[in-house]
């Protein structure tokens, strides 16, 4: 039982950070329609980022406990990438979809080797630092604390995002851009505004995703690329451009692989990739379909 | 004559909405046939029914006997029936000779052969020049269907339905868009075609009255889901329900 | 007219290579001939039909494997053989997983090509007893026409009778793509790509022919594969890996879509081009990521748009 437990466990973990990551994917699809293949990347970003900020502070003398706070500032930080790549992408709003996927298909290409270039090619880690919150003893097995925060994080960002969607004016503006474009924009929406915010959002939710779930992990120059199928596969399942669709595929895709991984090693991304073939089948739309002008 | 087309009893419902209840009619061979009626009527519906591409709630519709209920648009084509569409639909990176050929690759069942020479095709050039002098687009075989102005458009539109060489044929305001000055030429264009084509049964969604009075032989009226009126363009101006309900005031 | 001169010359070209002695650049028109064959295939799909398939590299590596396994499991070395049964193959996997996905288009299509890609790499990578996993299976050297050439070595082979014999696969497969392009079925494909909904009112069973079309792009697919993995001796899983798909993608757009031989030019300049980049930094990804951003967003049609007006694809 303590097994499935915590089986089930490090699924939410990773399921934590892939709802981050699919977040970021469904706002800046809802609003811009891009289906950003670069989302992983700025994951991996945030990663990397975070370990040199975590080093870097805990040699300036920043407390060790407060690492986490590093982490998310450094996630935040990288909001400043998001503007520029954002205008960038705004050259061909109006194209075909083909030339979307593609021109984020060349950010991934750039920012892999951005990062190859910053911080090598050699695997990063924060060691164990994570272990300063302690961990939590259950009939013989040792959970970090750190897990519980991080998972912590996830539901409380995942409840903010919610709020901030269901209750503010932006998330009001975002959902109607998302619905409709072309009465939001008669309506007066400053297109250009909204896909800059929406999309540093969506950027900034990738990099603290990214820098949250490192420490218990390793940085690696594939983890992007890698990443992306795994957003995909919850964006399918959940349905393009849901939110709580995005929440629910990530928990499915979190624990369908943590299960995987114990029960068939070999079936493990094996397992995910039929569940999307049998969702595009069976459910195109996905669990949470969305009706999108 | 005999019936090309029946409908009975066509009974279509979205949920709470009735979009028809109970529409009834029947084409023959020969007719001219215009379907009128307010906006909200069924028109629109009604034809997506009659052309298989909506299955109704209720009732049937049989095409030569068969029912086409839902059959889909390559199998109507199959069948002898083709339609055309209100809102001008062409292929805008093919050339007019191109657009022509394919409907008529359809017919002849030869558009899924991988290794013909559609350059080395004569009988598909021969129908193709055929249709093209029938709508007055012969001159321009070699021109991409997005530069030919908006006249030639709705032409080429309607001459891709004709190129299937339908036993009856269903256009959704053929001359919607299309200056009044232009609107009897097209007609007459449309109706020559269809002749020496021989396209057996012309059917018609039409909001201009003159077009509809000048061409008909007989006339559909709708109203809220149900036919109002079924009869010959002079009977029907002289029912005063159709004329203050669909026709407005008397000309 | 004009066309076909260019053509003749440039396969005259090609075949002068070996004979100027630059073996260098003789091996690096082995990849560019075998993408060639895989990518004229790809443009089927996306050029003629409209369908942009991000999972086109899985029949690249059904192709590779194919002949990874009849080289060294069933011992049948013939290249000829390993076409053929390559093509089978590609075929066969072609069959059910071109089913479901044309049942889909745009996005959609796109991420279930992606999906059906990343299952077969998967697949290849952990399976390891069947496929060898990470390390690949090896491609013993095949017999051409029945030839072992077993007198040369590697290079001889390679730049010698194998690299004609590439060149030959590439001409005929760009024969035979002229010819579907050219046929019937090809303007349906065309007329689908412009306006699905309207050539199904024209009579065009829009589903099939693209299920046609996915068919006969994984067997040139696989085609490709075959003659990729034979000058390395490897067939490895990453040949299956998403952004492989993305790279043969990046080629058909850099060489030009809607044109015929967009995709062979693309092939051509992103082979030369990484070699290029490759000996002056590491960071060619970087060079290519900006290289593919310039072309989406200033020359999207590609480099033929600045040679020639359109040629259909």
């Amino acid at each position: 039982m303590i097994q499935v437990l915590n089986l089930l466990l490090g699924g939410v973990f990773h399921a934590a950070a892939l709802f981050l990551v699919a977040a970021g994917l469904q706002l800046v699809f809802g609003v811009q329609k891009i289906l950003n293949l670069a989302c992983g990347s700025f994951y991996a970003l945030g990663a990397y980022a975070g370990i040199s900020a975590v080093k870097a502070a805990l040699a300036a003398g920043v407390p060790a406990p407060l690492f986490v706070l590093v982490l998310i500032v450094t996630g935040l930080a990288l909001g400043v990438l998001g503007p520029p790549i954002e205008r960038l992408l705004r050259t061909i709003y109006d194209r075909d979809e083909a030339f979307q996927l593609l021109l984020t298909f060349a950010l991934v290409l750039m920012l892999e080797d951005v990062i190859r270039f910053v911080w090598g090619a050699a695997p990063a880690q924060l060691g164990n630092v994570y272990l300063l919150y302690g961990q939590v003893r259950l009939e013989g097995l040792r959970i970090p604390v750190y897990n519980f925060i991080v998972i912590a994080a996830g539901l409380a960002i995942a409840a903010g995002m919610g709020l901030l969607l269901t209750r503010s004016r932006f998330g009001g503006i975002v959902r109607a851009t998302a619905e409709n474009r072309s009465m939001a924009q008669a309506l007066g929406v400053d297109m250009a505004r909204i896909s800059s915010r929406v999309f540093t959002l969506g950027l900034v939710l990738g990099t603290v995703g990214g820098a949250l779930v490192i420490p218990a992990g390793a940085a690696v120059n594939e983890m992007a690329i890698e990443l992306i199928v795994e957003a995909f596969a919850v964006v399918v399942i959940g349905g393009l451009g849901s939110m709580r669709g995005a929440f629910v595929g990530s928990l499915i895709v979190g624990v369908l692989k943590a299960v995987a991984i114990a029960v068939y090693p070999e079936a493990e991304m094996l397992a995910v990739y039929v569940i999307v073939i049998a969702v595009l089948l069976l459910r195109p739309a996905g669990l949470f379909a969305r009706v999108t002008a | 004559m005999t019936a090309l087309l029946e409908a009975r009893d066509i009974v279509q419902r979205y949920g709470e909405v009735q979009a028809l209840s109970g529409v009834s009619l029947v084409v023959r061979e020969g007719e001219f046939l215009s379907i009128i009626g307010p906006n909200g009527a069924g028109k629109t519906t009604l034809v997506n029914v009659l052309t298989g591409l909506l299955r109704p709630t209720g009732g049937s519709v049989a095409f030569r006997g068969r029912d086409v209920a839902g059959v889909g648009p390559v199998r109507l084509a199959a069948l002898g029936m083709a339609r055309s569409f209100q809102l001008v639909n062409v292929f805008p990176g093919l050339t007019v000779g191109e657009t022509l050929s394919v409907p008529a690759l359809a017919r002849l069942g030869h558009a899924g052969r991988p290794f013909a020479s559609l350059a080395r095709h004569t009988e598909i050039a021969d129908s193709v020049a055929e249709m093209a002098e029938l709508f007055g687009l012969g001159d321009k075989l070699k021109r991409p269907a997005r530069t030919l102005p908006q006249g030639d458009k709705k032409l080429l539109d309607v001459a891709s339905a004709f190129a299937l060489r339908p036993d009856l044929i269903l256009m959704d305001e053929p001359t919607s868009g299309v200056s009044t000055r232009d609107k009897t030429s097209i007609m007459d264009t449309l109706v020559q075609a269809a002749k020496r084509l021989g396209v057996k049964a012309i059917v018609q969604v039409e909001h201009d009255m003159d077009i509809v009075f000048a061409y008909s032989d007989r006339i559909i009226a709708l109203h809220q889901g149900r036919v109002l009126a079924d009869a010959v363009p002079a009977a029907l101006r002289a029912d005063a329900e159709v004329v203050a309900t669909v026709l407005g005031a008397p000309r | 007219m004009i066309g076909a001169l260019l053509l003749a010359a440039a396969v005259t070209a090609a075949a002068a290579v070996p004979l100027t002695g630059r073996e260098y650049y003789a091996t690096l028109m082995l990849p560019f001939f075998a993408y060639s064959v895989a990518l004229l295939g790809l443009n089927l799909l996306f050029g003629t039909t409209g369908l942009l398939s991000f999972g086109h590299a899985l029949f690249v590596a059904v192709g590779g494997y194919t002949a990874a396994y009849l080289g060294s499991a069933l011992r049948m070395r013939s290249l000829e053989a390993m076409l053929v049964v390559a093509a089978v193959t590609a075929a066969l996997v072609a069959v059910p997983v071109g089913w479901l996905c044309v049942r889909y288009v745009r996005i959609y299509f796109g991420m279930l090509t992606l999906a059906f890609g990343m299952l077969f790499y998967s697949f290849l990578y952990k399976f390891y007893g069947l496929t060898g996993g990470d390390e690949g299976m090896p491609v013993a050297r095949p017999t051409l026409l029945g030839q072992s050439f077993g007198d040369l070595d590697k290079t001889g082979y390679l730049v010698g009778p194998y690299y004609y014999y590439s060149l030959a696969v590439c001409v005929v497969a760009a024969l035979s793509m002229w010819r579907i392009v050219r046929s019937p079925l090809g303007l349906s494909l065309r007329a689908i790509r412009e306006n699905a909904d309207k050539a199904e009112y024209v009579g065009v069973r829009v589903r099939r022919y693209r299920f046609y079309a996915f068919v006969i792009a994984a067997v040139f697919g696989a085609a490709g594969g075959v003659l990729l993995v034979v000058p390395t001796g490897l067939a490895s899983p990453t040949l299956a890996y998403w952004t492989h798909s993305g790279n043969l993608v990046f080629m058909l757009l850099l060489g030009g879509f809607s044109h015929f031989f967009g995709p062979v030019l693309g092939a051509f300049v992103f082979i030369f081009l990484q070699d290029q980049v490759m000996s002056v930094t590491e960071y060619w990804r970087f060079v290519f990521g900006v290289v593919l951003a310039a072309v989406v967003i200033f020359l999207p049609h590609g480099l033929m748009s600045l040679v020639t007006r359109r040629v259909d694809a």
